[in-house]
């Protein structure tokens, strides 16, 4: 495994390809394992019918009745989890290197920078197809057990368009990192595209007329597939799409990648001086303490999430005014939109039970800006960014502590950001808003960017930033599971309540249910503690 | 003098892997300490213990009278430190890192700092990522000795650093002393070592092999003198005497390498019997030492107990 470049890339990922494999792939047998019992009685299978077409704006509901069309429509959200590791992959493949300073020997070598990548690069293609292999021969599996007529080709087909949109997400990511100075900086830029081309895709499951932008997403195009439902198969058309993009962006990558400095950026920025300084920064604020620190390193993620969050939530203010006559003319005849709106806490079609059921994408949202950050404290654990810190006379819990608050005012920031976004849209559309409520929905948001960031730091406490990156983003896609389509498959209430989503609430609605909150502060709160007591006793990693 | 660092059968694990085990030794204030030792016999993990970055499984470690891991930001504001791997915030610039790190500690003497900054001959204006691995060696070293700290702990501090720039610090760590401080210095760059300490530690395997003064090290020294005579003489003259550890003829006798342990005196007696052309005496270097303490399988730990008092091996003794 060592004779070639590919191959060592190759022997690298075997424990990624086997974990998302099998991972993924028995996902997908435990949903087709579930399909007699979802399925017992025609009552129940209308019932699935039903609920497939409420929640068709997280995933297109295609035959639903059969097992097939259950499973891809069942399987549809975890696409946020599948693409995570080649993201992160795609990111570490030529900058990470560069990061640890591996590149540079690897370069030593007398093999061109093209080829390098390239080689590289067929790896994680490679790796990729195993990884579809894998969860294509699993879905087999799962679907042989419950006498499904599910074709073997039709279950690699699955797992080859799961791996075409890995294969994209991939080269994005490749292709960010040729911009950015650190892979994880190219990490989360990417980590937002993938939001924003998922929520991009949903769009025109709820919003009419709006095909041609999700046609914009690449996932939209990894939708048009479905080779697990009858009838319906492959789209061999968007599968060459999905691969063509992939070959472009890869293209891109590796051509920007052969022509820049090892260690450098494609897009400089001037210096501002190239005489040797022998000065120190009085005024920066950002160094006076291990919180200030903090928020420095995370002021400019913050800032990007923020116009991503606040430009959305101002965005659903300016699709709720515009759309309002046509949603409401919609929900008479429309159960689908019906039961989108009583996400929100509501029957009716008012300005603001639309846009109620538009905000529960708040909180999802800032906790994935919170798995990004609680990423960044365990990698810096990982790199050694905590042990010259850790010498200097600062207790552990107040690096702990300090990082946590910056956290904390990040949440602020983004969600008071996201008040005054939406509260300037609805003026400016003149939507008419209960501006108190709107003021709750917003705040009310900050506790669960905690809570997530509480239970990564405490992840952080055993694991490595990868395996606690991979295990939050899972935790956060399993609640969005049950909160969102939990209702409809009329989970028990004890299961929904494990979800966070379900003490936001609809406060747009009904204001700020302060028990509610309660509940997500208190279990942050004991998160934290733990996380605080294990790093006040854990060894350092060298 | 005092003991500052007073280490008592500290030991760590790693899961089942060697740490280090049962290794104790003291030193004392305002000494300069080498630790030697091959990469992976415990150096860095000692030091960790040392700074309270891992705890360890069993025995202790003092500075100052106060424990470790109970008392680190007592210990802490005492101390500077360099890591073996140092890793710094890549984005900040080397004047943004010190800012911040004098910060944490609550302030430096500025005008010390700045000279520090312009001995080392450190531009501050660049990014860390952008730097050589020597500057950014300079920016740890000067972050360790900003603050004047009462302990200086540096593992392996020059690696990295051109000729001039290491003389720099051997100058720093000489003014350290002379002020009264103290620095244990972990390396395995024996010439580093030699320059600067006055006491050394061997770690092997985890444990502790010698400890003693740099001078003592070098008693236990193995001279290889050759000498060159008029016509041949025989070998086995020389082979009985005191201290005599291997004879070698060469010249088809007309000369003989000598490898001798401890005093010369019978061998310079017993050659003066014959007419000697030439006499060439080599030098152990601290590296012919070392590398005879990592050669020997049978080497044993230094049992604790009080410093000072140890016997190394039943016959050599190790003295603090």
């Amino acid at each position: 495994m060592f004779r070639s470049i590919y191959l060592k890339s190759l022997r690298d990922y075997r424990v990624p390809i086997l974990g998302w494999g099998l991972g993924l792939g028995a996902l997908m047998a435990v949903i087709f394992a579930a399909v007699p019992t979802v399925f017992a009685t025609p009552a129940a299978k209308a019932a699935v019918v039903s609920i497939g077409a409420s929640y068709a704006w997280i995933a297109e509901p295609i035959k639903i009745d059969t097992p097939g069309g259950y499973a891809t429509w069942k399987y549809g959200i975890t696409i946020l989890v599948v693409v995570i590791w080649p993201l992160l992959a795609g990111t570490g493949m030529l900058r990470g290197e560069e990061d640890r300073g591996s590149m540079d020997v690897l370069l030593s070598l007398p093999r061109g920078r093209v080829r390098v990548a390239l080689e590289k690069l067929a790896a994680m293609w490679t790796a990729l197809l195993a990884m579809g292999l894998v969860i294509g021969l699993l879905t087999f599996a799962g679907a042989a057990k419950v006498s499904s007529d599910l074709s073997l080709g039709a279950s690699v087909a699955f797992g080859l368009n799961l791996a075409l949109i890995c294969a994209v997400f991939l080269s994005i990511a490749l292709l960010v990192s040729q911009f950015t100075q650190e892979r994880r900086s190219a990490s989360g830029v990417t980590a937002g595209i993938l939001l924003v081309a998922i929520v991009v895709d949903m769009v025109h499951r709820v919003v009419p007329n709006t095909v041609w932008l999700s046609q914009l997403s690449p996932v939209y195009y990894y939708n048009l597939s479905k080779p697990l439902v009858p009838g319906y198969g492959a789209n061999l058309g968007a599968m060459l799409f999905l691969l063509a993009l992939s070959g472009l962006f890869s293209a891109a990558g590796v051509w920007l990648f052969a022509r820049r400095d090892v260690g450098g950026v494609s897009l400089h920025l001037p210096e501002r001086s190239s005489q040797p300084a022998r000065a120190l920064p009085r005024a920066d604020w950002s160094l006076r303490s291990v919180y200030t620190r903090s928020l420095g390193m995370i002021a400019t993620s913050t800032l990007w999430w923020t116009l991503a969050i606040a430009g959305l939530a101002a965005w659903f203010v300016i699709i709720a005014k515009q759309t309002e006559a046509q949603l409401k003319s919609l929900l008479q005849g429309s159960a689908a939109l019906g039961d989108f709106l009583k996400l929100g806490g509501s029957d009716s079609a008012t300005n603001a039970s639309i846009l109620s059921a538009f905000f529960i994408f708040m909180p999802v949202l800032l906790m994935a800006f919170a798995v990004t950050q609680a990423n960044r404290w365990s990698a810096d654990e990982e790199d050694g960014l905590l042990e010259i810190v850790l010498s200097t006379p600062q207790p552990r819990l107040r690096l702990l502590l300090g990082r946590f608050a910056a956290i904390g005012t990040a949440t602020i920031f983004i969600s008071v950001l996201t008040l005054i976004a939406t509260t300037v849209a609805s003026i400016a559309t003149g939507l008419s808003l209960d501006y108190g409520n709107l003021a709750a929905a917003s705040l009310s948001i900050i506790p669960f960017g905690l809570l997530v960031a509480a239970i990564g730091y405490l992840f952080a406490g055993w694991l490595r930033a990868a395996v606690d990156t991979g295990l939050l983003s899972f935790l956060l896609v399993i609640w969005v599971f049950i909160s969102f389509i939990g209702p409809g498959l009329s989970l028990p209430d004890a299961t929904q309540k494990l979800s966070p989503f379900y003490y936001y609430g609809s406060p747009l609605l009904h204001g700020v249910q302060v028990a509610d909150l309660l509940v997500i502060v208190a279990v942050g709160a004991v998160a934290l503690a733990v996380a605080s007591a294990r790093f006040a006793r854990k060894d350092i990693s060298a | 003098m005092s003991s500052i660092i007073q280490v008592e059968n500290l030991t760590k694990r790693y899961g089942g892997k060697r740490g280090i085990d049962q290794v104790s030794f003291e030193v004392a204030e305002g000494e300069v300490f080498g630790f030697l030792g091959p990469n992976g016999a415990g150096k860095t993990t000692t030091i960790r213990l040392l700074m309270a970055l891992l705890h360890a499984d069993s025995g202790s470690a003092r500075i100052a009278g106060l424990d470790c891991w109970d008392k680190t930001i007592e210990i802490k504001r005492l101390i500077g430190y360099v890591p073996g791997e140092p890793s710094l915030d890549r984005n900040l610039t080397g004047g943004q890192i010190l800012e911040y790190f004098a910060n944490l500690r609550g302030g430096v003497d500025r005008a010390y700092l700045k000279k520090l900054i312009e001995r080392m001959d450190l531009d501050t204006s660049r990014k860390f990522r952008q730097y050589s691995t020597g500057n950014k060696r300079k920016v740890v070293l000067i972050q360790a000795f900003m603050h004047r700290p009462r302990v200086l702990i540096l593992d392996e501090p020059t690696s990295g650093l051109d000729p001039l720039n290491q003389q720099e610090f051997d100058s720093m760590v000489k003014e350290a002393r002379d002020e009264g401080r103290t620095v244990f210095l972990s390396s395995h760059v024996l010439s580093e070592v030699e320059k600067t300490c006055t006491r050394v530690g061997i770690i092997r395997e985890g444990r502790l092999v010698k400890l003693g003064g740099i001078h003592e090290l070098m008693d236990i020294k193995r001279y290889e003198i050759t000498i060159a005579f008029a016509k041949p003489v025989p070998a086995d003259a020389f082979a009985k005497l005191e201290g005599v550890v291997e004879v070698e003829p060469l010249s088809n006798g007309s000369a003989v390498r000598i490898a001798i342990q401890g005093a010369a005196d019978a061998v310079i007696k017993e050659a003066a019997q014959y007419p000697v052309v030439s006499l060439t005496s080599y030098e152990p270097s601290l590296e012919d030492i070392f590398l005879r303490y990592y050669e020997r399988d049978d080497t044993a730990p230094i049992p604790s107990g009080p410093a000072g008092h140890l016997t190394m091996n039943g016959e050599e003794a190790a003295r603090v």
